[in-house]
């Protein structure tokens, strides 16, 4: 009986958000980044059983065994993701707007856009593409299925250009803007995240040791260096819309307009 | 490893920088983020003698004054944190297959080693006597030595270049054994850093180049940037060269 004035209230709130709110596109945005990668950790870590990775020096008959263990949450969880992948651009266009709402050229923000547009596919809709195929075809030769373990692994690891170069146009981008959208160490912070990027090179080598794909260099390290770096811009990312006041010139460091400060989520 | 005033007769500064700092422009200020901050303010740049409050903004630091921003020393640190963990796990290797990797490491040569340490040593030398220069305001002198300090990290480049092909050369790759992939690793995980350190000495000479820029953190920064890549190296070579 109590909760229904509080539901209502709750739905009135939303309602007036959603009409008043003058960054309701950049909430939404940066939510749907949240549930995105909380989402991916559940799916790539719980269910799917892809981080951290398998052994890479099984032999195929091995690779068939776990393709048949994780069957079901690997057809599951890449359905999930395959659902959800339309979230992860939106990840790119608050990062694209934190960079139009810097000091620096639009070539910064576009840039970025553009090369993260294909990001999703190295990033694991190829991996997940491959490992669905390897789930959905138990009856294959194991040789074949283990092709697709590898090259699934392979790409989902090693893959760094990409990553390398997108990291490396935010980060200039931080280092030369003046509306201090972010803190300088942030932008200095990108080079350990793109430098990870190098680190997974050896990975399309190596079978076994520091520098496989389940290796303590190869994945751990980078793993929690990219944990730490996402962790951060998912939290700057929301100091900066907390402190935009959709104008030009440096963000305030406190929101400026009372309106906008009461009306966030 | 980073000179400062420290090293340098803070009344003597003063006595330079009385001469130079009335002399600058009011509208300095830096083209990288927060570089205003660093420019002297019109009133603090007429002063011929700045106070110890006003020294880090003439360019001058006071003696227990820390050079640079506190962005650049968060990097430096997790920088050292990651690489000290690329060092622990060489270390916990070498010990599970100790003969393997003092055999292998007999293999390379300490003398060449030990130059590439020479090289980068007098390359942060070369370095923070740019800083030192510009925080004096001779600001052609401190470009010099930023150029030259480049030069010493292009000797290192080519000198790591021959390293690698003489040991590819006989026969010593990659997937050699565990010690040369540390090897070839740890160096070339390093000599990317140097690569990136140009970026920095490029921002360097180009805060230099122009007095509307001149930032004094931003140059330390820099400055700083190198001793970090010149820092990680003497661990390099103590880890893979000497350690027996």
């Amino acid at each position: 009986m109590s909760r229904a004035p509080r539901a209502a209230g709750l739905a009135a709130r939303l309602r007036e958000q959603w009409r008043q709110n003058p960054k309701l596109e950049l909430w939404l945005a940066w939510w749907t980044m949240v549930v995105f990668y909380q989402i991916f950790g559940i799916v790539f870590v719980l269910m799917t059983r892809v981080m951290p990775p398998p052994k890479p020096w099984w032999e195929p008959e091995r690779v068939a065994q776990w393709f048949a263990d994780t069957h079901d949450g690997l057809v599951w969880g890449f359905g999930i993701i395959f659902l959800i992948s339309f979230m992860a651009p939106a990840c790119n266009a608050l990062i694209g707007y934190s960079m139009r709402r810097m000091s620096v050229s639009p070539v910064f923000a576009y840039s970025y856009i553009a090369i993260y547009s294909v990001s999703a596919f190295p990033g694991m809709l190829l991996a997940a593409l491959l490992l669905c195929a390897g789930a959905l075809r138990p009856d294959r030769d194991p040789q074949i299925i283990s092709w697709l373990y590898d090259a699934a692994f392979m790409t989902f690891v090693g893959t760094m250009g990409l990553f390398l170069v997108g990291t490396a146009v935010w980060m200039v981008a931080i280092l030369l803007d003046k509306n201090r959208v972010f803190p300088l160490w942030f932008g200095y912070l990108n080079i350990c995240n793109l430098l990870t990027e190098v680190v997974v090179a050896p990975a399309w080598i190596f079978k076994a040791g520091p520098f496989a794909w389940n290796g303590v260099i190869t994945f751990w390290i980078d793993t929690l260096v990219f944990a730490v770096y996402t962790a951060v811009f998912i939290t700057l990312l929301r100091r900066m819309t907390v402190r935009d006041d959709l104008r030009e010139g440096p963000l305030p460091e406190t929101p400026q307009l009372a309106t906008t400060a009461s009306l966030r989520f | 490893m980073h000179v400062t005033s420290n090293d340098v007769s803070l009344s003597r500064l003063r006595e330079r920088a009385g001469e130079r700092v009335a002399a600058r422009s009011d509208a300095e200020a830096g083209t990288l983020q927060h570089a205003a901050d660093a420019a002297p303010s019109p009133a603090a740049s007429r002063q011929p003698l700045p106070q110890a409050g006003e020294a880090k903004a003439s360019g001058l630091l006071p003696s227990n004054a820390i050079p640079g921003r506190i962005d650049i020393w968060v990097f430096v640190a997790i920088e050292v944190v990651i690489f000290s963990s690329y060092f622990v796990a060489y270390m916990l290797h070498r010990v599970w297959e100790p003969a393997l990797y003092l055999e292998s490491q007999q293999q390379l040569s300490q003398h060449f080693g030990a130059a590439n340490t020479v090289i980068l040593l007098v390359s942060s030398w070369l370095m923070a006597g740019a800083v030192q220069a510009a925080r004096e305001g001779r600001h052609a002198a401190a470009q010099r030595q930023v150029w030259a300090t480049m030069a010493f990290g292009g000797l290192f480049i080519a000198s790591k270049l021959v390293e690698w092909s003489s040991k590819i050369g006989d026969g010593y790759t990659l997937t050699t054994n565990g010690f040369f992939t540390f090897y070839y690793f740890l160096t070339g995980i390093h000599v990317v850093h140097v690569l990136m350190g140009f970026g920095f000495l490029a921002v360097a000479i180009h805060q230099m180049r122009s007095p509307a820029r001149r930032s004094i953190p931003a140059i330390e920064a820099c400055g700083i940037y190198w001793h970090m890549v010149d820092f990680l190296w003497v661990i390099i070579f103590a880890l893979l060269y000497v350690m027996r």
